[in-house]
């Protein structure tokens, strides 16, 4: 693996827009000047079936798509089923973030990881007030962690895909998803 | 030469491939992992005025763009494994008759409803013969995201060119990554589209099928005051069944010898470190992705491997591949199937001790497991 490559995975279950944030940072990437690929893997039962979104970024060409299994930087999770099928391709030592009120790591997860629990799908729902901003959430936290991609750049694409009605709630999402990330490294 | 970049997906870029190529129709029926190019033509062809249409399955689909192409357009249908059985018949009759369309083939594994989801390359051979009888199937491979777009340009040209189906295959890693494409400008495509053959003489001289022994039939668009007959029977030169024993032989003859005498037309590869290779990795469609990322590794390690991608998969690049295997003793064909292309590379090379790594559980193959089974060789 080379030096420059950032290695993130999302998982949850179809239908909650985990894709979408990987397209961003894949975007986000190639707009900075850089390579970046999004693959997901899903099964055939589109909604509610196990979903993982592997992202990677990196300034020299990518070939092969996927993340190799166990060189994974990060890892994101809101959906139990996925966290144990996918949480393997985690390097030892590597950074897992959980919403604890649907996943639920072992004590030796936390010995093997650093696990942080934020209540992602709680702060779309109830602080952002509309629960599709999960998946920007979810950016803002891994952006925030990772240092992948600089904040605006991140920011003014992840605003190119989605409806001008949703921009200002989305730029909300941003921010509450980098405050959490900050506390819960602190 | 002039390039943009678009960030898309496989799927998607080979929808606007078609269009930028003057596709003005699609018939088909969406099917997981190809339903994307559906919904982007959908989108794309009414705004310059064409037509896309869903019909009440994938034999309709394609039956649909028969028709359009036999008034002259240019037309696509998109689909995976289950569906190109169900295409196969109508794959067949388009050979027979002469008509000219792209079909893109997004694999999935098989057989039957196999994995809709995952990645495959299992219909490497169905391509070459989807359908009864003798014919020469054209079918290119994209090894891209840059390729769903350039492939699918090509196809559409082959097609006009040969006046017959071509297929277009992508595999589900390909057609659902998504990534940057650095793709030829829209002029550029443009200048590069080759209007299939028209007849301009008097009608009562046209003889659609009256042709030399390797060129295919011209067929002016129908309603256009040219008449001729429209079948699957061996026919003659004016289109109508005949059992004729000479015309027949003729005829068949024909369909094979408009390719096979012009391969170097539709011949098509990449060579990828194969200058000073030892090892020699062959790999097409997504699989050549991991290849390229082993070769890596492996020449990090000091091992000298070299990939041999076959861009057009039928009709192989057999002399090219021969002179490769001559010369190197270790080569391993990569696939996600169990050995499809492999007993192609071992009649081309007339060698029995072509290596394989095959895969078939609907996951890709690693760039680690290539390396594994290089360093085994």
């Amino acid at each position: 693996m080379s030096d420059t490559k950032t290695l993130m995975r999302f998982t949850g279950v179809g239908g909650q827009g985990v894709l979408l944030a990987g397209e961003i940072f894949a975007a986000a990437k190639i707009k900075s000047g850089g390579y970046g690929l999004k693959t997901a893997t899903y099964t055939s039962q589109v909604r509610g079936g196990p979903t993982v979104v592997d992202i990677q970024l990196d300034d020299e060409e990518i070939y092969y798509p996927y993340a190799n299994e166990g060189e994974i930087g990060f890892m994101l999770s809101v959906a139990e089923m996925s966290y144990k099928l996918f949480k393997d391709g985690v390097q030892p030592g590597g950074t897992i973030v959980v919403d604890p009120n649907l996943v639920h790591p072992t004590d030796e997860d936390r010995k093997k990881w650093k696990i942080y629990e934020i209540p992602i799908i709680t702060i779309a729902k109830e602080e952002v007030g509309n629960v599709i901003t999960q998946s920007v959430v979810a950016l803002a936290i891994a952006n925030t962690m990772m240092h992948a991609i600089n904040k605006q750049t991140l920011i003014d694409t992840m605003l190119s895909k989605v409806p001008a009605k949703v921009h200002d709630v989305n730029k909300v999402a941003y921010e509450l998803g980098e405050k959490y990330a900050k506390e819960a490294m602190a | 030469m002039a390039t943009r970049e678009i960030i898309s997906t496989g799927n998607e870029l080979a929808a606007i491939a078609a269009v930028d190529a003057g596709c003005m129709f699609f018939g088909g029926y969406p099917l997981t992992p190809s339903s994307e190019v559906m919904h982007v033509v959908s989108d794309l062809l009414p705004a310059v005025g064409g037509v896309a249409i869903q019909m009440e399955d994938e034999i309709g689909g394609i039956c649909a763009v028969i028709g359009a192409a036999m008034v002259g357009q240019r037309a696509l249908t998109a689909t995976s494994g289950p569906g190109m059985s169900l295409k196969a018949e109508q794959l067949g009759l388009a050979q027979m008759a002469e008509v000219p369309l792209v079909c893109v083939n997004v694999m999935r594994g098989g057989p039957s409803t196999g994995l809709p989801t995952r990645v495959s390359q299992g219909d490497i051979l169905q391509s070459k013969n989807p359908s009864h009888g003798d014919y020469k199937s054209i079918t290119f491979a994209a090894g891209s995201l840059a390729e769903c777009y350039t492939e699918v340009v090509r196809a559409f040209n082959t097609a006009d060119r040969f006046m017959q189906p071509v297929i277009v295959l992508l595999d589900e890693t390909i057609g659902h990554m998504h990534g940057k494409a650095v793709l030829p400008t829209i002029e550029e495509v443009k200048a590069g589209i080759v209007p299939r053959k028209v007849f301009e003489g008097p009608a009562e001289e046209y003889f659609p099928y009256q042709c030399e022994h390797d060129e295919p039939a011209v067929l002016n668009p129908m309603y256009t005051g040219y008449r001729y007959h429209f079948t699957g029977l061996h026919h003659d030169k004016n289109g109508f069944p005949t059992e004729e024993i000479e015309t027949c032989r003729k005829l068949i003859q024909r369909l094979e010898d408009k390719v096979a005498l012009h391969e170097d037309e539709v011949e098509s590869y990449e060579e990828f470190m194969m200058d000073d290779a030892e090892i020699m990795i062959v790999a097409y469609g997504a699989v050549s992705l991991a290849a390229k990322e082993a070769i890596r590794h492996l020449r990090a390690d000091g091992i000298k491997a070299g990939l041999f991608r076959p861009i057009t998969i039928w009709p192989s690049p057999a002399k090219k591949i021969k002179e490769h295997t001559d010369k190197i003793e270790k080569v391993v064909v990569v696939e996600l199937n169990i050995g499809q292309y492999h007993s192609e590379i071992q009649r081309a090379a007339a060698r029995l001790d072509i290596d394989g790594l095959f895969k078939v559980n609907g996951r890709p193959l690693s760039p680690h497991e290539i390396v594994s089974k290089v360093k085994e060789l």
